[in-house]
């Protein structure tokens, strides 16, 4: 369970975030959407711990990221790029990231084979396509079979096949019973994918619900995702 | 313990780390060897003046491989992916890997500092070794006390070099500055000329611990001691500065 509380970040004079709160449920892919620039990411950052919130809470099972002990059998993130080093090959880089969780080189063999990596493993990370570096962070936030998963744009720049690769997993690990929040400016790629919506507009929450809730009169999700964002659109769903 | 042999693991996998190992243990051997040719005459008619830096010299300028280490070991992190592929940096990975940022700078400054320590005994060896081959029965002896020394200035010189780079977190700044500073032009030998405040420059400083020069200004545990001092108030500013750092910015 993710809970994010009253969040609000600012950088210098701006006001990134203005006081966010929204929840991804196990079982459940929850999809974070909003236009770039929105403040998706800041979001996820903060919630990974990597940027500090100005106030608010950003909780992992109801703790903030810092005091997770190994937070990679906690919660597994892929965020912008492959998150690797150009020079290091494929299976360098899960390695290290393996002996920093304390699992096995053959839990990294797993993880290869399981986003299909296997044959490109030997391969320096700075030769590989958009789609295998995808899956490289993948593979990384996978290695501690963690419960809870948060990939920010996972099918961004993805040809048709990568796009439905991460459609099926993700749907397979939240029918397993995982957490799985993904971001994206992409709404035709998700409708299909996920359970519930979070709506992102200006750093505010403009929508927050199911699929069905959200979607609400309009036909599709692209459709609703334009009503509320556009610039006339206000208030919450 | 496992987020110091990650990074272990990682400095072990990236080529450029090698190349700072070539410089780290060969180098010294190759500028000692060539040192103790050109003064081999002198040293052999009983007048040469540079005796007791025969060999030293080179492990004073071999530094430079640790040099390289320190700063790789930091800048690797914040390396830019190509735009195609997002952007993305490997502070990212390894920050969500590890939660805590000074058990990660922690685990980071101890896998150089080890490496630094190996790699400075292993071009004690080499040095020690190509100078014999040279000087043979000529060979001035090494005493214990000054190879301490020399192990010393590389683990705390590659420390500096690590919490410098931590500031600025991109290598060239650091690389520029501290690679020439050791081997082209040292700013403080040459301000040391102006002022005597020069000695208490870090590199200066640290030189003392082993390269006993006709014009030293402090005693070796002095000299090592300023040099720890700078590493410590670097280390502890990169710490604090890390800690708050917000890693998108």
């Amino acid at each position: 369970m993710l809970t994010i509380n009253n969040l609000v970040k600012h950088r210098g004079t701006v006001e990134i975030l203005s006081g966010i709160s929204f929840k991804a449920r196990p079982g459940r892919v929850t999809g974070f959407l909003g236009p770039n620039g929105a403040g998706k990411s800041s979001t996820l950052r903060i919630l990974l711990g990597l940027d500090r919130a100005t106030s608010g809470s950003a909780l992992i099972n109801g703790k903030p990221f810092a005091e997770l002990h190994n937070p990679l059998t906690t919660i597994g993130a892929a965020l912008d790029g492959f998150g690797a080093h150009r020079m290091r090959t494929g299976r360098a880089h899960l390695r290290w990231i393996a002996h920093a969780a304390g699992l096995s080189r053959s839990r990294v063999e797993e993880v290869l084979e399981i986003v299909g990596l296997t044959n490109a493993a030997d391969k320096r990370v700075g030769n590989y396509s958009l789609g295998m570096g995808r899956r490289l962070g993948i593979a990384a936030a996978l290695l501690g079979d963690p419960k809870i998963l948060v990939l920010d744009e996972p099918v961004n720049g993805l040809d048709p096949e990568g796009i439905r690769w991460i459609r099926t997993f993700l749907r397979e690990r939240a029918e397993s019973g995982n957490t799985v929040l993904l971001s994206s400016h992409l709404m035709g790629e998700l409708a299909e994918t996920v359970d519930d919506v979070v709506i992102i507009k200006h750093g505010r929450i403009v929508a927050d619900g199911t699929l069905e809730e959200v979607i609400g009169t309009h036909s599709t999700l692209e459709e609703a995702f334009f009503a509320l964002t556009s610039e006339s659109a206000g208030g919450v769903v | 313990m496992r987020a110091f042999k990650a990074e272990l693991s990682k400095l072990f996998s990236l080529p450029g780390i090698w190349l700072a190992f070539l410089i780290g243990a060969f180098a010294p051997a190759v500028i000692a060897a060539l040192d103790s040719i050109a003064e081999k005459e002198e040293i052999i008619a009983g007048v040469s003046t540079r005796l007791s830096e025969i060999g030293y010299i080179g492990l004073g300028l071999g530094v430079q491989g640790v040099i390289i280490l320190g700063v790789l070991a930091v800048s690797s992190e914040y390396l830019t992916e190509s735009s195609e592929s997002g952007g993305g940096r490997q502070i990212t990975t390894s920050l969500t890997v590890v939660s805590s940022r000074l058990r990660f700078l922690l685990a980071k400054a101890g896998a150089v500092t080890v490496i630094s320590l190996l790699l400075c005994m292993v071009a004690i060896l080499t040095t020690v070794s190509a100078t014999h081959l040279i000087l043979g029965e000529y060979t001035p002896a090494f005493e214990a006390s000054r190879l301490i020394g020399a192990v010393c200035y590389w683990t705390l010189t590659a420390l500096l070099a690590f919490g410098i780079t931590v500031l600025t977190k991109n290598s060239m700044i650091p690389l520029t500055v501290l690679l020439i500073n050791s081997s082209l032009v040292s700013f403080s030998v040459l301000l040391s000329k102006v002022t005597k405040l020069a000695f208490y420059l870090p590199d200066r400083a640290g030189l003392e611990l082993f390269m006993f020069t006709n014009d030293r200004f402090h005693p070796p545990f002095t000299g090592g001691l300023i040099l720890f001092g700078w590493v410590v108030v670097f280390f502890i500013a990169a710490a604090i500065v890390f800690h708050r750092r917000d890693v998108a910015s």
